[in-house]
């Protein structure tokens, strides 16, 4: 009878399991035909034709040896390096602030965790102005130094990046903020107090009972950063276009470009595929890491 | 080791007063049961002493000491709480050397004094488990271990029952009254449950609303209740308490129970308590004290509802606007509707002015 049950589920379930086994599945298998050709737009040819261009692995090797490719990586990982960090400790920070009562807690609340309601475009437009050479942030580093600055952060090469970086603090640290802030929220205060009335200080009690008890929610938050600012590009987009030269190249804008401007949809293919083989093992990895402890 | 002074102790919370003019001293080496029904400001009289609360009022002195501005982390208390506040992402052995370390004792002294507590407490098998997942019984010596272990002059400890079922308690009675006796420390103990206290206490501190009711031996408390209310909340059932007006008899000075009619002539000492209070009277007597006596003599009024919880039967007794209940150890038979006729023991009659609730001294 339960093996008749378990039947017809299935059979009533076969066209929803279909449908979504064609939605996950076949984009990946198409991407994978594709990258193992030579297909173009350009060819003329359908993508069911791909297979006369076919150059097997040739699409993969040309990736180990893409130094625009491996730059626009670092870059990526550099940005990640630095905004997962900052946002981290500035979240912390604003969350250990909320969990004290403060006049204004409220309104200051709100207006901490508005950034993150903004559309990531229009955000990119807020910091395209005020980096401007003749914008706010300009005046009031002028106001503050004494005499006049007028640095061209957005077309500085060496600037570029940070002025991203600034915009994508901004905008993060209140998702980083809420998440933590639920994750002290959940540490029972009377663990708190016990480990007070053991004679812990307020750093030992941090280390020693509040991080603990926050490990996954911190791991979750950190992942959650890590890999959104992996796929960074709107807010970049829209300030500096990937630009100067490449000095703001990620990988998404650098797989934008290669696949809008150069065409070469099989090696997008590749390098998308790749990419995507890479993060996924990285998460099953840090995922079992995460279920372990 | 330590004497607890509460003196004249205040707590507001907002326009809400959790605590009246609480006065009590604590001795060294004694075991002190704080009870009362929920919302009875015990708890807070309890953060005030470990120093999580600030009175608003009023002083707490340990040894004399003044402990406004100590801090709760130096006030040299052991605490331990109603859910045990186990650190359940660190083994047995880091619970109880949480304290040690947290004060930056020198390990083998950590080790020492932790393996010695575990000993104790019959932890040392355990010692290296994870402390999530254990059972309730093992986490509350892990929850009392980690207190002991700082050598606390003083232990609170927080209704630490009142997650265990009924079987358990019992047992863990005991094991807590045995621990005291090996740590010889003073402790306070927060309970509602009048057995705990009555079991485990050297003196109960009965509180009502805010207000310390009555202070004494578990037996003062039950054989002479200060008060209405403390007559009421001891004992299962409580005290009897019948409205009476005084009334001359033949035999001598009795009550007018109304309906209930005439108690039995009242004993000198009570005589002489009632004509100088010259008031309106609360005629109080334990259900457990109570003798059948023939129709006619003594008091008589129908059973109304019988309860039977195996040594003993409760009947609950009821006659317009006055009910009693009796326990007896043998029900011969009793149904609900007949009438029983009863007297209380002469000496366990307590009697308490109407109006303010007080015991007649002497009586």
């Amino acid at each position: 009878m339960k093996d008749d049950g378990a039947k017809l589920g299935f059979r009533l379930t076969l066209p929803a399991q279909v449908l979504v086994l064609f939605i996950s599945v076949f984009p990946l298998l198409m991407q994978l035909y594709i990258s193992l050709t030579d297909w173009s737009p350009l060819a003329g040819t359908s993508w069911t034709q791909a297979w006369a261009m076919w150059n097997t692995f040739a699409n993969y090797t040309d990736l180990i040896y893409d130094q625009r490719l491996w730059s626009a990586l670092g870059r990526t990982a550099l940005v990640i390096g630095v905004c997962v960090p900052v946002e981290f400790l500035l979240g912390l920070g604003l969350a250990t602030l909320f969990m004290d009562d403060f006049p204004g807690k409220r309104a200051a609340y709100s207006i901490l965790i508005m950034p993150m309601m903004v559309v990531p475009a229009v955000a990119g437009y807020m910091f395209f102005m005020l980096f401007q050479s003749g914008g706010p942030i300009n005046d009031i580093l002028s106001n503050l130094i004494g005499h006049p600055i007028t640095v061209a952060w957005l077309s500085d090469p060496n600037l570029a990046l940070l002025a991203v970086m600034v915009a994508d603090i901004w905008q993060w640290t209140p998702l980083m903020f809420l998440i933590l802030l639920a994750g002290l929220a959940g540490v029972p205060e009377d663990q708190i107090k016990a480990a007070t009335l053991l004679g812990a200080g307020p750093v030992q009690r941090f280390v020693t009972i509040v991080l603990p008890r926050m490990k996954t929610i911190i791991g979750i938050a950190l992942a959650i950063r890590v890999i959104e600012c992996f796929k960074i590009f709107d807010t970049l987009f829209i300030m500096t276009g990937g630009g100067p030269g490449v000095a703001t190249e990620t990988i998404s804008v650098y797989i934008y470009k290669i696949a809008t401007q150069d065409l070469i949809w099989g090696y997008v293919a590749a390098i998308a595929l790749a990419i995507l083989i890479v993060l996924s093992i990285a998460c099953v990895w840090a995922l079992k890491r995460m279920a372990r402890t | 080791m330590s004497t607890i002074h509460l003196q004249n102790l205040v707590k507001h919370f907002g326009p809400f007063t959790a605590l009246k003019t609480m006065d009590l001293t604590i001795a060294d080496g004694e075991f002190v049961a704080l009870l009362g029904p929920s919302g009875c400001g015990k708890s807070t009289t309890m953060n005030m002493i470990a120093g999580m609360e600030r009175p608003s009022e009023g002083r707490i002195l340990f040894d004399g000491r003044d402990m406004a501005g100590v801090p709760m982390g130096r006030r040299g208390v052991g605490f331990v709480f109603q859910n045990y506040a186990i650190f359940t992402h660190l083994t047995v052995r880091q619970n109880l050397a949480y304290g040690l370390r947290a004060t930056r004792r020198p390990v083998d002294e950590v080790n020492r004094r932790v393996s010695a507590m575990a000993d104790l407490l019959q932890l040392t098998t355990m010692l290296d488990r994870p402390s999530a997942g254990l059972s309730v019984n093992i986490l509350q010596r892990v929850a009392i271990g980690r207190s002991a272990v700082m050598e606390p002059s003083i232990f609170l400890l927080d209704e630490p029952l009142s997650n265990v079922d009924a079987a358990f308690r019992t047992v863990m009675r005991t094991e807590l009254k045995a621990l005291q006796r090996q740590f010889r420390q003073t402790m306070v103990y927060v309970t509602h449950d009048q057995l705990e206290a009555m079991t485990m206490a050297d003196r109960i501190a009965v509180m009502d609303h805010g207000v310390l009711q009555q202070v004494g031996t578990p037996l003062e408390i039950y054989n002479d209740p200060a008060n209405l209310f403390v007559a009421r909340f001891i004992g299962s059932p409580g005290m009897n308490l019948l409205q009476g007006q005084p009334v001359e008899t033949a035999t001598g000075l009795a009550l007018d129970l109304g309906p209930l009619g005439q108690t039995p002539p009242l004993s000198e000492p009570q005589v002489a308590a009632l004509r100088q209070a010259q008031a309106d009277v609360v005629y109080g007597f334990r259900p457990e004290l109570v003798a059948l006596v023939p129709e006619g003599q003594g008091m008589a009024m129908p059973i109304t509802f019988v309860e039977r919880i195996g040594a003993r039967t409760i009947l609950h007794l009821g006659q317009g606007s006055a009910s009693a209940k009796v326990v007896l150890e043998n029900d011969a038979g009793l149904q609900t509707g007949q009438v029983l006729h009863f007297a209380p023991l002469p000496h366990a009659i307590r009697l308490f002015e109407a109006a303010s609730g007080i015991a007649l001294k002497g009586a």
